[in-house]
């Protein structure tokens, strides 16, 4: 059963995340290997030299820098997958838990349903409903907290994704 | 103008062919990182991650220009 109280897919999240952490061990590989190779340049010495270290340098250090953001993001996403799975799971229940009051919902609302109940099974289902909203709020707060965490972390690692150095 | 402290110009080839590897992977993960989609279910949540995903491929991009750039200098130094 797919849960409709919380939305998104926590497969291709965790899917994406891993295959940026992937992308990331591979940058850094690289980064390790041109590091290696420019430490073999120390003995280079000149105006040649000179104009072309700090280019390699930098461009050294923006893969590494860069590896170190994908990293941290596919983490996030990784973590946010592991939570949302969790919010679908009580979200899945909430929602059972919900039908199973007689009960619907409207949006995240918990609501009597229209049509004709007799008086007692209308106060039944009263009295039931600040219950079942507290198991959907669970769920939907559950979510909302991952998602604002994972909006910080993207909007925090966008701005510190190295800016490329510019070509000598 | 001082002449260059030689170094073998081998190590100059070496260096040039890591920075040409490094440019070929980070191109490659720009291209891996734009070809799959996280739905996360959320408008915001999925600008953030949208807005990432394109700064870093743009980013990787650029850079794997950069190194191919400094491949080439090296190479015809």
């Amino acid at each position: 059963m797919t849960a409709s109280l919380v939305h998104g897919d926590h497969v291709s999240c965790s899917r994406v995340g891993g295959g940026m952490r992937r992308e990331a061990s591979r940058l850094r590989q690289h980064a390790l290997s041109l590091e290696d190779a420019i430490g073999e340049l120390v003995v280079w010495k000149g105006p040649g030299a000179d104009a072309a270290r700090p280019a390699i340098v930098a461009s050294w250090e923006a893969l590494r820098a860069t590896a170190d953001v994908l990293d941290e993001a596919g983490e996030a996403l990784q973590h946010y997958a592991t939570d949302l799975a969790a919010g679908h799971e009580l979200g899945r229940r909430a929602e059972l838990r919900v039908h199973s009051a007689g009960l619907i919902l409207d949006g995240t609302r918990v609501i009597e349903p229209w049509g004709p109940a007799s008086a007692q099974e209308s106060e039944r289902r009263c009295s039931q409903v600040p219950v079942v909203q507290a198991r959907v709020d669970l769920a939907t707060a559950h979510v909302g907290r991952a998602r604002g965490r994972l909006a910080r972390q993207m909007a925090s690692l966008a701005q510190a994704l190295a800016r490329p150095p510019a070509t000598p | 103008m001082p002449a260059d402290h030689r170094l073998d110009p081998t190590w100059l080839d070496v260096v040039a062919t890591a920075l040409a590897r490094s440019s070929i992977a980070a191109l490659e993960a720009s291209h891996e990182l734009l070809a799959h989609y996280a739905d996360t279910g959320d408008a915001t949540t999925q600008r953030a991650v949208d807005a990432l995903v394109n700064h870093a491929a743009g980013t990787l991009s650029a850079l794997s220009e950069c190194l191919a750039d400094t491949s080439r200098e090296l190479q015809s130094a």
